[in-house]
């Protein structure tokens, strides 16, 4: 067909292609099957899955790394491995854990297969630039993986100057560059959820009418293509510094070594709300769904997001109280993190505003979602603990900073991503999983995070640095709590990997829509057809269409 | 005269007005924590209960003007964190500025390893002795990677930078000994960067200054050295690299390679250190110890040799420890 | 932009799409989003550069005259003149001129090789004068001021990257010629030349941002 017209992007659109879906019967899983059809496909659906296992994958190398990190400090002297050892496993234990796991998690794998459905599109506006992205990814992931066998990088995942350029003597350059690859394919991921956004919504789908997790994707994909470019700059000096000793950060030849930490947090601050964002969208998801109620406060929690991801460029500073950064940008950076704290407090609000007088189900999705909420929201404040200047003067790079981002990292991404996971299996896979056990686990994670992270608080409170092989004796007793919690944690990880794949042959056949969700993903079947949609989806009159709606929703819709 | 090591501790000591204020602050902040998330908690249990899918519960929207409730739970929460904001911010700024009448102490990080000097002269290597009711100012700066040093009991840290200095300052009120940290990662023995800072009453740190204490610690200090120079990484039983013992050397003959007998007196230690090959290779070992010319500053190669001369018994202590 | 096009010129949509218009929007956005984060890459390389300027303004200036400035405003101008044939190639090809649209890509890509050949040729000269500080057998010019050395690898950094871009960009387009000089091209890719054009463009800013932050400023 020669549809050469020089339309302009308002114009009429054509009705869906009919060659293309209908009569054909078979789901994308099965689409296909050679090997092939996998690791040359453009479906945004495969690529999703792509990335669900090799970021699966990441997670499991990220916590064995952890697990060895909490063997050691069973005993305060380091009698179990060298300073050596315990250094490279915390630094292999972050990196990829930040860099291979939560920064692509819910973006890459939900927010690939989710947002062309909840838009009503047939695939993001670049399916190959998508499945480059993961090439790249992997790509990324290789160098890191090589520098891991090589001998491993003892640096920290802030590869702080110099320390990473001219004293460290293991594989940094790998690990760099591993990195730095990498953030090409935020970039492109980002970059292709931002033009899909805007430009592959299905008639009628207006920006008001999309799911906040839409919203909240488009959010992070704005941080994707405004932050990552600065520590892709970054990376490259640091990478040029070691590798032929430029001089940019090192001070005897008028470079500045504080500079490395204000171009890396520049980016790695707004990283986090990459982290934290696309989970906050799966609970505004999962949160309706399971109270039957229209999403409370909907264009609050959605302006929030964009909210987030414009303050959070201007709060860098705050990892960096105690650099000798001058009293003003301190100041200045205090006030802001404080700032910050606003919109999240929106989106807490809101969610517990839904679930009042609401119709509610706790099933596992929800039962993860709710213990997001309070994780998240213990996390939050102590991070506004380390805002305050006095207070982050004692804290800082002490185990209550890592207490503080393992509850929003792991208490708060992960949960989203393990309810999220629970939440769409269905969709993902057509099978349901087994609810007795699904609650199971996440009752279990809950407890044993709890354990794991809590005395890290009263830890850092009472002067335990982070980073340390060893340790003053009278801290050992809350650091073996700390361990046992962590093989309490472990076993509520590996639960879910095991009945998830058993569902994936044993499980019951899921319906298109188990939850009695709203949201155009559930209105197709699952998993769903090669194309997304057998007829053009029916876009709703409002958002969140639930059977209980609070006043405001009449008010604003009619 | 070590940290107490009572098993579980619930509350670090505080022994400065700035270091009480601290933890008042971190008190009224928790307090204040509580009120904006028990609300949370809560409301989120009993609605998780009260409508449950089933239940009898009152569904009827309840009417309220969405607006006003999102502005007033946006704002609230936002001022009342504001008083920690600047209660926080004054107490920081007030404990970055100086009086001009502080003692100033040189804090110096290496790779893995604190220096400091007093005003008259003496200098300890990790640990460091001060008298209270007196500002103290250490102006710190780093010769390599950037640390940070911490003192948990005055609540206080700061970053060590190679290129600028940085202080910290401070006025204790309760003598004791406490932990002293570097708190930046900085490599392989970052958690042992470290020792004890002690705070005397000031006719004490006078006694200590020109007494016992500066002596004793020379030795002590010599032994970090030893440490923080890796020679125990080779020297010392279990290392993986094949050298002699240190033990007991100094004054015993010692058979080179070359079949020459010599004293281990303190001349010859010093050539050793600075040049260990060449003609100096003992018998019946490869030549593997790197010089130490130039990278061992002759003050601290002083203490060095004083250390190996009192140097009797198999190393102890937490370097040992650290590295089984 | 795509106002005016002849008859048979045009893109063929592919399957995902549901209208051309929406293709090219898409297109449009995604190589503009794309020449952001490039921009922003750049410029956090400019900003440490302007940073060293400030900080020590007697190295950089010394190490700044060493610089071929005449090399550095010729190449200035044989990329804005490949910008300007790149138009032209734009223009041809929403006419529908194929042939001509074809030479004027050829021409663009000889610009962007022609500075190169200089940019080389610079590179070998600053070699000559010892003004490759990162290279451990040749001895630095200006070793007394060791800031000039992080300044003129700062530079080294800037225009290799730069370089590195338009050699992308010179194969890229080559590559594209070589298929637009098929029948039926224009019917049914025209919006490629656009948005390639869009990224050539680009390049060329880079480097006109770069030849005063470099080059001139310091002067
Ligand atoms: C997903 C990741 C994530 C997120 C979302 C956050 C969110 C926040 N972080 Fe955190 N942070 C990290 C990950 C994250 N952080 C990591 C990894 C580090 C360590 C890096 C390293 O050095 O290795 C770190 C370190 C860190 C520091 C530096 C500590 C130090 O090294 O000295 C600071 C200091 O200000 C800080 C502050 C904050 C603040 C104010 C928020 C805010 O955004 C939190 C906002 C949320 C809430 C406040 C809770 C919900 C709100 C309510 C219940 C309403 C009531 C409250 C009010 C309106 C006040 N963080
Ligand atoms: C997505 C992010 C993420 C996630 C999911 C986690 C998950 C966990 N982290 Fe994470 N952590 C970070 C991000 C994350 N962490 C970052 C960024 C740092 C900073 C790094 C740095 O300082 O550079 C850090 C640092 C860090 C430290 C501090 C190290 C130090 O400063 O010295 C600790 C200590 O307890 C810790 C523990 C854990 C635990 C117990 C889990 C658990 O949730 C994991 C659960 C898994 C297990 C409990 C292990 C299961 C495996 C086994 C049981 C096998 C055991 C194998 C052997 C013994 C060989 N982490
Ligand atoms: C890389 C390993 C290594 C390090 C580090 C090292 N040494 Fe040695 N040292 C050796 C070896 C091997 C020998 C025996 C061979 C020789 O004489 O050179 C030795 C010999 C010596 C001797 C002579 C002892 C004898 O019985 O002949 C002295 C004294 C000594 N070292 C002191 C030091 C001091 C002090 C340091 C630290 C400042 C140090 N060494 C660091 C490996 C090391
Ligand atoms: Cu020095 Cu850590
Ligand atoms: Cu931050």
């Amino acid at each position: 067909m020669s549809a050469t017209g020089s339309v302009g992007g308002t114009a009429r659109r054509e009705p869906h292609a009919p060659e293309a879906t209908l009569g054909r019967k078979a789901d994308y899983l099965h689409a296909d099957s050679t090997l092939r059809s996998w690791f040359l496909t453009t479906d945004h659906k495969r690529i999703a899955i792509l990335y669900l296992t090799s970021i699966t994958g990441f997670f499991v190398i990220g916590a064995v790394a952890a697990g060895v990190v909490r063997l050691a400090l069973i005993v305060p002297n380091g009698a179990i491995m060298t300073n050596d050892t315990y250094n490279k496993a915390f630094t292999i234990h972050g990196v990829v854990m930040v860099w291979f796991f939560l920064i692509p998690s819910i973006p890459a794998t939900f927010g690939n297969f989710l947002i062309p459905l909840m838009i009503g599109a047939k695939d993001l506006a670049f399916p190959k630039l998508n499945l480059t992205s993961w090439y790249v990814f992997m790509a990324g992931a290789f160098f890191t993986l090589v520098s891991l066998v090589l001998g491993g990088v003892d640096t920290g995942w802030t590869f702080y100057a110099p320390l990473s350029t001219a004293f460290s003597n293991t594989w940094v350059l790998p690990a760099l560059i591993g990195v730095t690859i990498v953030g090409f394919s935020s970039i492109l991921t980002g970059l292709n959820f931002v033009v899909t956004i805007h430009t592959m919504r299905a008639p009628g789908m207006t920006w008001f009418k999309l799911p906040i997790f839409v919203w909240a994707h488009y959010a992070t994909s704005l941080i994707f293509l405004l932050a990552t470019p600065v520590i892709t700059t970054a990376l490259i000096l640091l990478i040029m510094e070691r590798g032929f000793h430029i001089g940019v950060f090192d001070p005897a030849y008028g470079g500045d070594p504080v500079l490395f930490q204000h171009l890396f947090w520049f980016y790695s601050h707004p990283a986090v709300y990459i982290m934290v964002l696309p989970g906050m969208g799966v609970i505004s998801e999962i949160v309706p769904a399971f109270a039957q109620k229209k999403l409370f406060g909907y264009r609050f929690v959605a302006y929030a997001s964009i909210g987030l991801a414009s303050v959070t460029f201007f709060v860098w500073g705050h990892h960096m109280f105690v650099n000798g950064q001058s009293d003003l940008a301190s100041l200045v950076f205090s006030a802001l993190s404080f700032a910050v704290a606003v919109p999240s407090a929106v989106k807490v609000y809101n969610w517990t505003a839904t679930i009042h007088k609401g119709s509610l189900r706790l099933d596992t999705p929800m039962l993860y979602a709710m213990g997001y909420i309070g994780l998240f929201v213990l996390g939050g404040l102590t991070g506004l603990y380390l805002a305050t200047l006095a207070i982050n003067q004692h804290i800082h790079a002490t185990y209550f900073v890592v207490a503080h981002f393992h509850y929003i990292m792991v208490g708060g991404t992960v949960l989203a991503f393990l309810g999220g996971l629970h939440f769409w299996w269905p969709k993902f896979t057509g099978r349901m999983y087994s609810e007795p056990w699904g609650r199971v686990s996440a009752v279990l994670i809950f407890l044993g995070f709890n354990v794991t992270f809590f005395p890290q608080f009263i830890l850092g409170y009472l002067g335990m640095p982070r980073r340390y092989a060893t340790y003053p004796v009278e801290f050992q007793l809350l650091n073996v709590l700390s361990s046992a919690g962590a093989t309490i944690l472990a076993a509520g990880y590996i639960f879910p990997m095991l009945y998830l794949v058993y569902s994936l042959w044993f499980g019951r056949k899921a319906p298109a829509n188990p939850w009695n969700a709203k949201g155009l993903e559930w209105e197709t079947a699952s998993p769903p057809p090669k194309h997304n949609f057998h007829s053009p989806p029916e876009v709703p009159r409002i958002p969140y269409d639930y059977p209980i709606q609070a006043q405001e929703a009449r008010d604003q819709h009619g | 005269m070590t940290p107490n090591h009572a098993a579980l501790e619930l509350w670090p000591p505080a022994i400065s007005a700035t270091a009480s204020e601290t933890d008042l602050l971190i008190l009224a902040f928790t307090v204040l924590t509580l009120l904006l998330t028990v609300p949370v908690f809560v409301a989120i249990t009993y609605f998780a209960l009260r409508y449950r899918e089933g239940s009898e519960a009152d569904r009827h929207p309840s009417g309220i003007r969405s607006n006003l409730i999102e502005i007033s739970w946006m704002l609230i929460p936002f001022l009342l964190t504001l008083i920690f904001f600047v209660w926080g911010a004054r107490l920081f700024i007030a404990s970055k500025n100086a009086p001009p009448d502080a003692m100033v102490i040189e804090a110096i990080g290496r790779q893995w390893m604190w220096k400091f000097q007093h005003p008259t002269g003496q200098a300890e290597i990790n640990d460091l002795h001060l008298p209270i009711g007196q500002p103290i100012r250490l102006r710190i700066i780093s010769q390599d990677v950037i640390h940070a040093l911490y003192l948990p009991a005055l609540r206080l840290q700061v970053a060590a930078l190679p290129d600028r200095y940085t202080d910290l300052w401070f006025k204790a009120d309760k003598i004791g000994t406490y932990h002293l940290h570097c708190s930046e990662y900085c490599g392989t023995d970052h958690s042992v960067m470290g020792g004890q800072v002690t705070f005397m009453n000031p006719g004490d740190y006078q006694e200590w200054l020109t007494h016992a204490g500066a002596q004793q610690s020379k030795v002590a200090a010599g032994r970090t050295l030893y440490e923080a120079y890796g020679c125990a990484g080779c020297h010392d039983p279990g290392a993986t690299v094949k050298a002699p013992s240190l033990v007991g050397l100094y004054g015993s003959p010692v058979k080179l390679a070359d079949g020459r007998t010599v004293t281990a007196d303190e001349t010859w230690l010093r050539e050793k250190i600075l040049n260990p090959n060449g003609d100096r290779l003992a018998e019946g070992y490869k030549q593997v110890m790197p010089s130490f010319a130039g990278r061992i500053p002759e003050d601290e190669l002083g203490r060095l040799i004083d250390f190996l001369k009192s140097y009797t018994a198999p190393a102890s202590g937490k370097a040992a420890q650290a590295n089984p | 932009m795509s106002e005016g096009l002849a008859e048979g010129v045009g893109v063929s949509r592919a399957g995902h799409f549901e209208t051309v218009g929406q293709q090219r929007a898409a297109a449009t956005l995604g190589i503009w989003a794309w020449l952001i984060t490039e921009l922003l890459l750049f410029s956090a390389l400019f900003l440490v550069a302007l940073i060293t300027r400030i900080q020590h303004p007697e190295a950089t200036v010394a190490a700044a005259k060493h610089l071929k400035f005449w090399i550095g405003a010729v190449n200035t101008v044989v990329l804005i003149c490949s910008s300007l044939t790149m138009s032209m190639a734009i223009e041809f090809s929403r006419i529908g001129w194929q042939r001509a649209m074809v030479r004027a890509m050829l021409a663009t890509a000889a610009l962007g090789s022609l500075f190169l050949v200089l940019k080389g040729y610079e590179y070998y000269a600053d070699w000559d004068e010892h003004m490759m500080p990162f290279l451990s057998n040749r001895p630095f010019a200006l070793a007394e001021t060791p800031p000039a050395r992080l300044f003129v690898n700062l530079y080294y950094v800037a225009t290799i990257l730069h370089a590195l871009h338009l050699f992308t960009g010179i194969a890229l387009l080559l590559g594209m010629t070589w298929m637009a000089a098929k029948a039926g091209f224009l019917s049914r890719h025209q919006n490629w030349i656009e948005v390639y054009g869009l990224y050539w463009h680009f390049i060329d800013l880079v480097w006109i941002l770069a030849f005063p932050i470099l080059y001139v400023v310091n002067r």
